[in-house]
């Protein structure tokens, strides 16, 4: 079962190797009640990003959600293209059809 | 006109202190032996003033148990959204629940938002800020999940077990004071304990305050005024009195007692007089209490 942890660290390591501090967990399955837990320790956040620590991509796409941070770009370019895939999908259904 | 008091609250001085010295200290069973590990009775030995000394101090410890937990009105609910982005919708199919983690912020001004999957993020309702908490700072005593006896239906078997008080401090360790769950466990004991007259369950411990408040605020100190009367607690009775004085200033008992200044077995029987639905119910248990008084200051 996966669970992430939101975790400062050296940019070298090891995915699952020594960190300097965990500042927050993700429980990506949904739970009894249909919600995806997440826990982020924003006072050491704003610590370490004061300190000059650079985002990776999910965690700033995750913040972003938050709305700890603006949005991410990416997830509105994603957003888009899911949304053209599906139209595209239903076109490709319903034109065999007319 | 006049202008009116504002109503004395639960935790005014005066209304705290006639709550207080209703509630009585029974030490014997505040201080009921809570199960634990089997260990033989230790005895000690003591003279008089080291007796009266720990007496004293027991005394002190029983005030400390004999806290009441606060009485508060429902909370209003949460309902505010943060951002709408529409554009986001399809994208997920569960919503996500964020808590903000820092230690030191105390737990009713966390930020616990939730972004759902059409894209609006808005604050979490409190059922869902009380399950995060608990999930990220357990508290002892308290589930994630409410356990189903705080239902109505399994209340009832709890009430003819004679456990009010234990029902009563699981509600306090899992609900917060203001939640509707709370006071909704503690309307349903306080009317249960009413319909069948077993005030002395909660007689020596820290919920008897509780119930005698919400019973003046509602007009229904009948069968309580019996089983003081009954059991002989006329100290109990007159401060039962004018704690409804104190709540209800413009009803007729009490401007009689104001005027004439009445004490002790006068203002019960203006009380009844006036005020009480059971007349004939208080008149009998007055007349059996100074008959009882009579004969025992006759032999």
């Amino acid at each position: 079962r996966p669970f992430f942890r939101i975790v400062a660290a050296h940019s070298k390591r090891a995915r699952d190797g020594k960190y300097l501090e965990q500042l927050g967990c993700l429980d990506p399955l949904p739970n009894v009640h249909g919600e995806r837990v997440a826990g982020l320790n924003l006072e050491r956040l704003r610590y370490w990003l004061g300190c000059g620590a650079q985002l990776s991509r999910p965690a700033e796409k995750l913040l972003g959600l938050a709305g700890f941070l603006p949005l991410h770009p990416m997830t509105v370019t994603g957003a888009e293209r899911l949304r053209q895939r599906r139209q595209r999908e239903q076109q490709v259904g319903t034109a065999p059809v007319d | 006109g006049k202008a009116a008091e504002p109503r004395p609250a639960f935790t005014d001085e005066a209304v705290q202190a006639l709550l207080y010295k209703m509630t009585g200290i029974d030490l014997h069973k505040v201080f009921r032996p809570v199960k634990k590990e089997l260990k033989p009775p230790q005895y000690k030995l003591m003279t008089e003033a080291q007796l009266q000394e720990a007496t004293r101090k027991a005394i002190e410890e029983a005030k400390e148990k004999l806290i009441m937990p606060p009485v508060l009105d429902e909370r209003e609910p949460i309902d505010d959204v943060l951002a709408e982005d529409k554009f986001l919708e399809g994208t997920e199919t569960t919503k996500y629940v964020f808590t903000d983690l820092t230690y030191s912020t105390p737990h009713r001004e966390r930020f616990i938002v939730v972004r759902e999957p059409n894209g609006v993020l808005r604050k979490a309702t409190w059922e869902e800020r009380d399950r995060m908490i608990q999930i990220f700072f357990p508290k002892e005593g308290r589930k994630v999940i409410p356990p189903a006896l705080f239902k109505d239906e399994h209340l009832g078997n709890v009430f003819q077990q004679d456990r009010h008080e234990d029902v009563l401090n699981m509600c306090i360790a899992q609900f917060e004071p203001d939640s509707p769950d709370y006071i909704r466990v503690h309307h349903r004991t306080y009317d249960d304990i009413d319909k069948h007259a077993k005030y002395d369950l909660l007689r020596s411990t820290r919920h008897f305050g509780g119930m005698v408040w919400y019973l003046v605020n509602r007009k229904r100190t009948d069968g309580l005024l019996i089983d003081m009367i009954n059991r002989d607690l006329l100290d109990d009775a007159t401060s039962l009195i004018t704690l409804y004085h104190m709540l209800h200033p413009e009803c007729q008992s009490a401007k009689e007692a104001k005027e004439g200044e009445l004490k002790g077995v006068d203002l019960i029987k203006v009380f009844v007089k006036t005020e009480s639905q059971r007349e004939g119910y208080i008149q009998l248990a007055l007349q059996a209490y100074e008959e009882a008084m009579a004969t025992s200051t006759a032999s």
